[in-house]
């Protein structure tokens, strides 16, 4: 059965066809005419001797001056249009790759994601996607560039003295084969100069990057002498595949061209009355320059395969990604409030022996504020990540008559969650908080005690943030990130830890808020900070060994000592008491 | 830097020479086929050419296109070695000059960006020399060379030539101008698009729970369009350029045989027989490919002079003065701080009249509100920034002025988050000192207790360092192994529990008490619990 979509190459031909069309006529236009120039050449000579022995005039030769302009002209127009469409036919193969393969990554689940180094294998996949375009463009340029000009020149050069020809066109195949089979070693002293190039690349981020590191350490001196036996290296293997990038083209091309020596000695006996054919000078000079168009081209060939070869192997990368694309759902809208119930809910890591919590059961309505705590580990994130369904969990988590997780409802609509890491985009805060909503976002910059933040900044919600988020402090990501969860409505939310780099008088004014204004909301707060944990309807406390408490703060604190401790110990110091 | 240069040159002297002849054989040998041809062609048009010479005029006319052949791969080579002498010292100097800079430059300029001065901007430099200055050279005297036999066997097409080389090379820097700059816009909308790709990756959950897959699309396909759009540009003049040359060069060739023929006295001026049409078609023809070179360098010279240009500044950067070693006095307090005042750059002052005494085995947690300047403080403690006001001292000395050698002996510095370096998991703890002995890491993994993960790994302590390997409190844990593995005397921790979520946040607190025995500690925190032991200093005012 053929496959015929995304996943082949034939569907981006398929689809350019048009392109493709252009290219065909334009192609072979060109490449026979490309004949006429060693014709033309030929021509003029044979004219200007026969002017010179009056058999033609001056008129002749401006005919076919006029005519030579007019033909190369035609031609070269040709060409032209054949070159712009091939590359036009690249650049959209390129840009409908690209967007398909962002379009499976965008869907790709989180749990896929952390198999592997996804976003520098994706940048790879990228940057092979340009090979690959490279490659199917190279191939569509030769077909007609190597294809149809060799075969023209080579029913001229037969046209003209077969039997000479058969003798010339020896050498250029035996070029061809040398070029191609030594091309490996080309491509291996490359592919190392390359490697060494990612090394000293590497080295010099890491010198760079970690430079206070060695200085507070006193090791700048041996990371410099490891340097130098980078440089060296480097400087070593570069020069190596230019040698051999350098070197070997011209010693093909040299063996492609000692025909020319045959054609120089049997194509003058011919001119001379002594050879196979009868020649004028025109058919000389026209058959020499031929030969020599041939032999550099045949010279070429076997780089052309390496980019196909290179394509082929950047085209087995994307292919996997381009085959698995689907087309984007429509987004869910947010779903009205409901309750929650949790049943037996457990879950355990793929890979790991036991669960890390089990048999947790509790229930929420709309308005409810939930905390979440316990000791280090105790998977109290991983009980949050537990209803964004990433994973296979045990039990049921039912948001109103909907199960969602393990292959029922997706949480789509549903939950909202605001990590400790501030996932931000290199964007304004204000497209980092829309992220591509509509509406009013002031109101929710108040919530989170932004806006004070922002009437700062130089360009006020538009400034731009930097990468991740970078130019902002610790606590403004979190605030943004909140804001930004808080922003897309969904009926469960999940936050992990928002207030870890917010000072304790910006928390309690942010609760404060989120306890009036989302009041038909269900909560779940993970925090180890447990200052605004009296305030809270519930407190799930995670003993870390799988089982599990579910109380109110009061309830817990009485009971359950591992809370008490954690608790008294931050507010020991810090001034609160225990309500 | 022009320093750097003159060195190259003149360490590799014989080599210059060399290149200076394979530069002259070059073009010698490659402007003499024509005149073989032509030889070859008038002498069959006479009718009057026997055998022998024929062959070897044969001969010699493949011989000479051969030669010409390998003798520019040799120049070619000969370049390339070059460049790369030059750009290996150039990196090398780079390298030297970072131990001298102070640490604010390190913070003030990006890593990356950094980076790319190394290795991007000395490659331009490297391009400037080799396909920019000796290149154009080269291709400037293949021209006047072929111009020099053109005039020669016919004055003519020299004139002709002569008029219409100019032109053309407008017109060829034309288009490579803007071809450059489609170019230039496409590397933008390139990195850019690059840079969406492990964004997308990190933010992934965010963008499911906010069902925002269509709106990334659109911002990445944003950018995909910014590149197609560059590249159409660029395409366009790509297509255009060698048609209009080739055809240009036909008409030429045309202009000049319908001239010749058309009246005596211009016969005269072009001077044509049978052989030199043969030997002129082939010099028009050669003449443009060293014309398009020299548009080429001149755009690789330009843009190399921004990179130079970035060198420079990196060279003119002020450095730190240099300072004579001091040794460190067991006797002395470990540290006093005496009224410092320290902001940084020509910010005003993060704190001002700090001072503070620590005795040997002492500990003292820092604590105070967010920027009060605990970090810093930290950082004028190590050496790495001078106080404004007042004197910091380590054992007596001023820590900038502590040999080198002797800083892993003094120091141990666990910072908020964990740096790794490229190398093995064995490097992230020696720091790839050879000094560092497999039993002090040994012991050092024992102490905090990272012994048995790390022999668990695939290679052991050879394993390659990946973050993955190692959970957020583990590589703590490692940066307290690599703080302690040369037996300090003095221990810093800057708020190392901090971020530290899930995992083992009370593994990290007991290394840090195994670590902190017998030794020296100040460590910032407003982690409370963690101040269960030594003395609290509050720095700015006091926390709310």
């Amino acid at each position: 059965m053929k496959r015929f979509g995304p996943g082949s190459v034939r569907y981006y031909f398929y689809h350019e066809k048009k392109l493709l069309l252009i290219v065909t006529l334009s192609g072979i236009l060109y490449n026979v005419g490309m004949i006429a120039g060693p014709w033309f050449d030929g021509q003029l000579a044979q004219y200007l001797y026969d002017i010179f022995g009056g058999t033609r005039t001056a008129a002749d030769m401006y005919a076919l001056c006029l005519c030579y302009a007019l033909v190369i002209l035609g031609v070269q127009g040709a060409r032209y249009v054949k070159r712009l469409y091939v590359r036009k036919f690249a650049n959209n193969i390129s840009l409908s790759m690209k967007d398909r393969l962002y379009q499976h990554l965008v869907q790709t689940p989180k749990r896929d994601m952390e198999q592997a180094d996804t976003g520098a294998l994706m940048t790879k996949v990228i940057s092979d996607i340009d090979t690959c375009v490279e490659g199917m463009r190279k191939f569509t340029t030769e077909i007609f560039d190597t294809g149809v000009v060799m075969a023209a020149y080579v029913v001229m050069l037969v046209w003209y003295d077969w039997r000479l020809t058969l003798c010339v066109l020896v050498f250029p195949p035996i070029a061809y084969a040398l070029a191609n089979s030594l091309r490996r070693l080309v491509a291996v002293t490359a592919a190392r100069s390359k490697e060494s190039s990612g090394a000293l690349s590497g080295m010099t981020l890491d010198r760079i990057s970690n430079a206070l590191t060695y200085r507070v350490y006193g090791e700048e001196a041996i990371q410099d002498q490891r340097y130098e036996g980078y440089l060296a290296d480097y400087e070593k293997k570069i020069i190596l595949a230019n040698l051999w990038e350098n070197t070997l083209q011209p010693i093909y091309k040299v063996i492609a061209m000692i025909g020319t020596m045959l054609v120089i000695w049997f194509g003058g006996r011919n001119v001379l009355g002594t050879g196979w054919e009868s020649w004028d000078i025109a058919a000389f000079s026209t058959y020499l320059a031929c030969f020599i168009k041939l032999a550099t081209k045949s010279s070429h060939a076997a780089k052309l395969f390496n980019a196909i070869q290179k394509a082929q192997v950047s085209w087995q990368r994307i292919q996997p990604h381009l085959q698995a694309a689907t087309e984007l759902p429509d987004p869910v809208p947010p779903a009205a409030p409901a309750a929650l119930t949790v049943r037996h809910l457990s879950f355990t890591y793929p890979g790991s022996d036991g669960p890390i919590f089990q048999d947790l059961s509790f229930s929420a309505r709309p308005g409810t504020i939930i905390g979440i705590t316990g000791p280090v580990a105790c998977g109290k994130s991983t009980l949050g990540q537990a209803f964004l369904c990433e994973n296979p969990h045990g039990g049921q988590i039912f948001f109103g008559a909907k199960e969602l997780g393990n292959g029922h409802t997706a949480p789509d609509g549903i939950v909202g969650y605001c990590g400790h890491d501030a996932e931000l985009f290199a964007a304004t805060v204000e497209e980092n908080i829309r992220l591509g909503l509509s509406g009013d976002i002031a109101p929710v910059l108040k919530k989170v005690c932004m806006d004070e933040d922002c009437a700062t900044f130089p360009m006020g919600i538009e400034t731009p943030i930097g990468e991740s988020g970078q130019r902002l402090s610790g606590g403004q990501q979190a605030r943004i990130a909140l804001a930004r969860s808080l922003f897309h409505p969904r009926p469960l939310l999940i936050l992990d830890d928002p207030f870890a780099a917010v000072d304790m008088a910006t928390e309690r004014k942010i609760f404060t808020s989120l306890r009036q204004d989302y009041s038909d909301r269900i909560i779940l707060l993970i925090s180890h900070r447990l200052s605004l944990f009296p305030n809270l309807d519930q407190v799930i406390w995670l003993n870390g060994d799988g089982t599990s408490v579910v109380a109110t703060h009061e309830a817990l604190y009485a009971s359950c000592p591992a809370y008490r401790n954690l608790y008294d110990l931050q507010h020991a110091q810090g001034g609160a008491h225990h309500a | 830097m022009r320093n750097i240069f003159w060195q190259t040159l003149k360490k590799n002297g014989l080599l210059l020479v060399i290149l200076i002849a394979a530069i002259i054989a070059s073009i010698a040998v490659g402007v003499t086929p024509p005149l073989i041809l032509q030889y070859i062609v008038d002498s069959l048009v006479s009718g009057s050419f026997s055998a022998y010479p024929l062959l070897t005029a044969g001969i010699l006319y493949f011989a000479l296109n051969a030669g010409s052949g390998l003798v520019d791969a040799l120049k070619e080579t000969l370049i390339t070695v070059f460049g790369q002498k030059i750009t290996h010292g150039l990196r090398s100097a780079m390298c030297q000059r970072l131990d001298e800079l102070p640490a604010a430059y390190f913070v003030s300029h990006e890593a990356g960006a950094v980076t790319s001065l190394f290795v991007n901007d000395v490659d331009t430099l490297e391009n400037l020399f080799d396909s920019g200055v000796v290149s154009m050279i080269a291709d400037a005297f293949t021209i006047l060379s072929i111009l020099v036999v053109v005039f020669h066997l016919s004055l003519g097409l020299g004139i002709l030539l002569c008029i219409c080389l100019p032109l053309l090379f407008i017109l060829t820097r034309y288009f490579q101008k803007r071809m450059l700059q489609a170019q230039r816009d496409n590397r933008i909308a390139v990195g850019r698009t690059n840079e969406l790709i492990p964004e997308t990756v990190h933010n992934i959950r965010t963008i499911h729970t906010c069902q925002q897959e269509r709106y990334l699309r659109q911002r990445y396909g944003r950018t995909i369009r910014a590149s197609f759009d560059a590249m159409e540009r660029s395409n366009f003049c790509d297509s255009i350029y060698s048609p209009i040359i080739i055809t240009s060069c036909t008409v030429i060739i045309c202009l000049m045989m319908a001239l010749s023929v058309s009246s005596p006295s211009l016969q005269e001026i072009f001077g044509m027989t049978v052989g030199s049409v043969v030997a002129l078609i082939a010099y028009v023809r050669r003449i443009f490919s060293p014309l398009e070179s020299i548009g080429m360098e001149i755009q690789n010279i330009q843009s190399a002079v921004a990179g130079i240009g970035r060198l420079k500044d990196f060279f003119a950067e002020p450095i730190q003065e240099r300072k004579e070693p001091e040794v460190p006095d067991a006797a002395a307090a470990p540290l006093v701080i005496d009224d410092a005042a320290f902001g940084y750059g020509r910010e005003k002052d993060i704190f001002r009249h700090f001072s503070l005494t620590v005795a040997a085995g002492e500990m003292v947690t820092i604590t105070g509100r967010t920027g009060a300047g605990k970090s810093t403080l930290f950082k004028l403690i190590l050496g790495l920034y001078q106080p404004r006001e007042g004197q910091v001292r380590i054992f007596g000395c001023d820590p900038s002025r502590l040999a080198p050698a002797v800083r892993r002996q003094v120091f141990g510095y666990v910072e908020q988050q964990f740096h790794a370096i490229s190398g093995t998991v064995a490097d992230q703890i020696s720091l790839k000192d050879p000094r560092v002995t497999a039993g002090a890491m040994e012991k050092a993994l024992h102490l905090v207790g990272l012994w048995d993960t790390c022999c668990a790994l695939p290679q052991g302590l050879d394993t390659p360092f990946r973050p993955e390997l190692f959970s957020r409190g583990q590589s703590q844990l490692l940066s307290i192994a690599r703080a302690v593995v040369m037996n300090p005397q003095i221990l810093l921790f800057d708020e190392i529990t901090a971020n530290l979520d899930s995992l083992t946040e009370s593994q990290v607190l007991q290394a840090l008490q195994a670590a902190a025995k017998d030794r020296t500690v100040l460590s910032i925190s407003h982690r409370l619990y963690e101040a269960q032991g030594g003395r609290r200093v509050v720095i700015g005012e006091t926390e709310a």
